[in-house]
């Protein structure tokens, strides 16, 4: 449990790393690239819990090609960019991770008693072969009707460039 | 198969906090929408990461995966109509700096 553990915290720990390097990198290009790095440890998370199909959704559909588009995109747009950050933010921070970190703090010093509840992950019968499949037909319709909708309106973008 | 005690949702959600506020701060401090992007996946990827503890709920591992399958391909798409407005906003402006973004919002 503490290798699990431990292991943990190091693939939550350079995820973290990896979204301080999109903050701190002055070139689009490598924020890019570090938001991907970030992504796909976020999916190892997955991946740590044996949740190797949302691990495979990420990688490959939004780290694939979403990020990789978007790699492009800085690629192809690449320069150094303007920033605009103000110091006074840090205050706010500051405080809700104070707030953030006392809670998560407090929890176990408060309620000493509650035991750590230890559920084993299930992940079955999300599509079931043998019940009526309503559930999955209703999810499949509501993301093609999401798809084509989407495509309208990227359409409609695409239309007013070029009329303009 | 490893499962989820209240140190793991802890590491998971403060990772994932950590994960948000680092995007919030990249958008906040961006001036050109190529950059706006990235802090957006960011911040997506924090939203992922903080559905993981949704799965520890032996009732809900089923609701949990729907969402998360939800939430990746809106998410996705949403994604992508940003990145055909960014190329409409080049072929418009010229410019993918947030400044050459003139009218939106509501005037008051």
């Amino acid at each position: 449990m503490i290798i699990e553990m431990v292991l943990l915290s190091a693939l939550a720990g350079v995820a973290v790393l990896f979204a301080l390097g999109v903050l701190l990198s002055k070139d689009n290009f490598y924020s890019s690239l570090f938001m991907s790095a970030a992504l796909i440890f976020v999916a190892s998370v997955y991946a740590l819990f044996d949740l190797q199909p949302v691990f495979v959704l990420i990688v490959f559909i939004f780290v694939g090609a979403i990020g990789i588009v978007t790699v492009a995109l800085a690629a192809t747009y690449r320069s150094d960019p303007e920033r605009q950050f103000s110091r006074l933010w840090a205050l706010p921070v500051v405080i809700t991770a104070f707030v953030i970190g006392f809670s998560i703090y407090s929890y176990n010093l408060l309620n000493p008693n509650v035991p750590s509840s230890v559920i084993e992950f299930e992940l079955i019968n999300f599509i079931p072969i043998t019940e009526p499949i309503t559930e999955y037909l209703v999810l499949i319709l509501s993301l093609m009707s999401l798809v084509v909708l989407l495509l309208l309106s990227v359409l409609k973008m695409g239309v007013g460039g070029t009329e303009n | 198969m490893l499962a989820i005690d209240i140190m793991s949702a802890s590491i998971i959600y403060v990772a994932s906090f950590a994960i948000l506020l680092m995007g919030y701060l990249a958008a906040i401090s961006s001036k050109d929408v190529i950059r706006l992007l990235i802090s957006l996946e960011l911040m997506f990827g924090a939203v992922f990461m903080a559905l993981i503890p949704l799965f520890s709920i032996a009732l809900l591992a089923n609701t949990a995966f729907g969402i998360a399958i939800i939430t990746i391909f809106t998410s996705s798409g949403e994604l992508l109509v940003l990145i055909a407005a960014i190329v409409t906003l080049d072929r418009q402006k010229k410019d993918i700096h947030t400044s050459a973004i003139t009218i939106g919002g509501d005037r008051v």
